[in-house]
């Protein structure tokens, strides 16, 4: 066999595997190197604008004698900031579990919806230690509020107050998988498709698994039906966790149903978009992008003490009587717990 | 019924095809007498292996095996990667499984053993399905075109086959996507600049070609039974398998009337069909723990070890062939030397493995 070709290949390969490189990191081209100083006083910019931050955040507490700059607030900023910057060096090389959940990205973003969690809707959360710091179990919550913030915020809440925190993997109806951009990032932040499977397997994984039993008829109620559940449909969530062994903890969740208020469902418009429902709320699609910000209503999120299916043999999976009674039993706890907190709460907005 | 004794007598239709090709070089050393039959001829020569110019869509098959007293039939003339030849695909799996499922049929039959090859294709991709889609999850709700309809219709026949003739044992193998040389992923994702369906990055899971082929001969040589899923353990993200490539990823198709994109993509030179571009879009993973289980085997690569072996362009199955003869060299050698000057890339056939 003749050496030449093989040689010439051996080089092609070699820049190709060279290219291959450049695109992970690419290296500054000559066109765009500054002089020394000015690079130092680039690398060193940030570090002088947050001592300068700093500065100026103890000189108003003492003119005004409260904080007007959060130091705390402002360092979390940065971090995220740095955050991205370095997941978007990681070029290919990053694991996601087979469901195609990135844990690290997923804890970058978590900053963001802790900002949304204290200071937007200020949730306040009660009953954390019904939720097991290991092994599998199975949250139950009501849902509402058009788009699934919801589920956001319950999963922040165990990230956030839980002392030992834990990624919720929630269920997705098939409809929001197939949607582009919300399905990569509902993937790529640990949700799965509301599969009876797929609970299997997260359970079986000894995971917290959400679920929504109401699905998008909870999601897409009107206004006026406001914190009164819908059907749990079948029961399934019931039957799996009977089969997996895993105790049911029901979740109530207040404050989601005022985000988008919505007054009226444009259904000619849902059935051309094969949408279940087309929301239509004070702003929304009156005032385009800017109707997509949900109103900063005051949330309360309960976590109340588990239903223990384990006692139920696995048998009882098939029993509709013992899985009907069972759904029903987290349904009522769930709508006594919304109640409870609406009583609990001043007003919608306090 | 008791376990039969190893195949003596064995018959690989679609030998001309790669993994048909690859099949015959690894029963060849395993089997008595060994033959292949295709319609083209094969484009290598491979020594203990009588090759018959025969077509599965003539009923050919049925006389081939009762003069021939064959008594394993690896069917591997399905064509699961077919690009704008959806006429040609259709005659050769349904048609062409017909025929030859009737051949094997009948009680003056000698065949015991059948080998069907098949693909992950019978799933589709849809949002609603499970992320790990098991042996009994074909055949939905959705209504199923293109290559799935001709899958699946394949699939039933030889269920009904299986369930007429009990002294034939026979089995399914749904091969994962595969993404080595020639085939349309591998094109795709070959390509500089890939676009990609705006908003979405599906789970990927693929199959590499020594795997699928080790699967075959395994299911050829063990006398199991069924459907089975056969397809690399993990996954990787489409922009991550794009990266592994060195291309770039560019999220300009439209997510929504897909055959728009599959036009685009037409005028870029991949000739996407409309299963793949499901595939590309929703993603589709199988659950290979039934192949596992009875098999005691699972493939070797992971996706990401497949990925990975195809970015180093080591994908290549002809040096690790076992003590091939010089004649089969020289033509792999002019292969691979012609593709060089039809691609301008190189294929890594040649470089020293490292």
């Amino acid at each position: 066999m003749t050496v030449e070709p093989a040689t010439s290949l051996d080089s092609k390969d070699l820049r190709r595997r060279s290219r291959k490189a450049k695109v992970v990191a690419p290296p500054p081209s000559p066109r765009l190197r500054l002089p020394r100083p000015i690079r130092r006083l680039r690398r060193q910019a940030p570090m002088y604008a947050i001592q300068g931050l700093s500065g100026l955040s103890t000189r108003l507490r003492q003119v005004t004698g409260r904080e007007v700059i959060d130091m705390n607030r402002v360092m979390e900023a940065v971090q995220f900031v740095y955050q991205q910057r370095e997941l978007a060096m990681r070029g290919p090389d990053y694991a996601v579990d087979e469901f195609g959940f990135d844990a690290q990205w997923t804890e970058s973003l978590l900053t963001l919806f802790k900002a949304l969690y204290r200071d937007y809707w200020r949730v306040e959360t009660t009953g954390i230690e019904n939720v097991p710091a290991t092994g599998r179990a199975l949250l139950v919550a009501n849902h509402a509020g058009v788009l699934p913030w919801d589920g956001t915020m319950i999963k922040t809440a165990i990230f956030a107050e839980h002392p030992h925190p834990r990624h919720v993997r929630a269920l997705v109806a098939s409809l929001f998988m197939g949607m582009p951009v919300l399905s990569w990032f509902l993937r790529r932040t640990g949700q799965t498709v509301g599969h009876p499977d797929d609970t299997r397997r997260l359970l079986e994984r000894d995971e917290l698994v959400l679920v929504f039993p109401e699905g998008v008829k909870g999601t897409g109620k009107p206004f006026k039906d406001r914190y009164r559940l819908r059907r749990f449909g079948r029961g399934g969530f019931v039957s799996t966790a009977i089969r997996a062994g895993a105790p049911i903890i029901p979740v109530s969740v207040v404050g989601s149903e005022e985000i988008y208020p919505m007054i009226g469902d444009a259904l000619p418009v849902a059935k051309f978009f094969g949408l279940p429902y087309f929301p239509l709320t004070p702003t929304w699609p009156w005032l385009g992008a800017l109707g997509l910000i949900p109103l900063p209503s005051k949330w309360r999120i309960q976590f109340h003490p588990a239903v223990h299916t384990e006692t139920h043999p696995p048998e009882a999976a098939d029993d509709q009587n013992v899985v009907m009674t069972i759904s029903d039993e987290v349904r009522n706890t769930i709508q006594a717990g919304v109640y409870e907190n609406l009583k609990l709460r001043r007003g919608v907005f306090t | 019924m008791s376990s039969p004794p190893g195949p003596r007598r064995v018959l690989i239709t679609g030998v001309s095809n790669p993994l048909g090709a690859d099949v015959a070089r690894r029963l060849a050393t395993q089997v008595p007498s060994l033959f292949g039959c295709d319609v083209a001829d094969p484009v290598s020569a491979i020594e203990d292996m009588d090759f018959v110019h025969a077509d599965t869509r003539q009923s050919v098959i049925g006389k081939l095996v009762r003069r021939l007293r064959i008594d394993t039939v690896v069917h591997m003339a399905v064509t699961v990667d077919s690009a704008g030849e959806h006429r040609a695909a259709h005659e050769t799996n349904v048609i062409g499984t017909m025929n030859v499922l009737a051949g094997c049929a009948g009680p003056s039959s000698p065949v015991r053993r059948l080998v069907v090859k098949s693909s992950q294709a019978v799933y589709g991709a849809a949002p609603g399905d499970a992320s790990f889609i098991t042996e009994d999850m074909a055949g939905s709700d959705r209504p199923a075109y293109g290559l799935k309809r001709d899958l699946l219709e394949m699939e039933q026949l030889a269920q009904e086959f299986a369930l007429r003739s009990s002294a034939c044992r026979v089995s399914v193998l749904r091969l994962g996507y595969r993404v080595s040389e020639g085939t349309t992923l591998n094109r795709y994702l070959s390509l500089p600049i890939v676009p990609t369906f705006a908003g979405f990055d599906p789970r990927l899971q693929l199959l590499h070609e020594d795997d699928a082929a080790e699967a075959v001969v395994r299911a050829a040589l063990q006398p199991h039974e069924g459907v089975f899923n056969v397809a690399a353990d993990g996954i990787v993200l489409l922009s991550q398998a794009i990266a592994i490539m060195g291309g770039k990823p560019a999220p300009i198709l439209p997510p929504y009337g897909r055959w728009i994109g599959r036009l685009a993509l037409r005028g870029a030179g991949v000739d996407m069909p409309s299963h793949l571009a499901d595939f590309l879009t929703f993603g589709s993973v199988t659950d290979c723990s039934r192949l596992a289980r009875t098999f005691g085997w699972k493939p070797g690569y992971s996706t990401r070890a497949v990925m990975d072996s195809l970015a180093r362009g080591r994908d290549v199955e002809v040096i690790e062939a076992p003590s091939p003869p010089q004649e089969y060299e020289l033509q792999v050698y002019l292969q691979r030397r012609r593709r060089l000057q039809q691609n301008g890339r190189p294929s890594g056939a040649l470089a020293a493995p490292r």
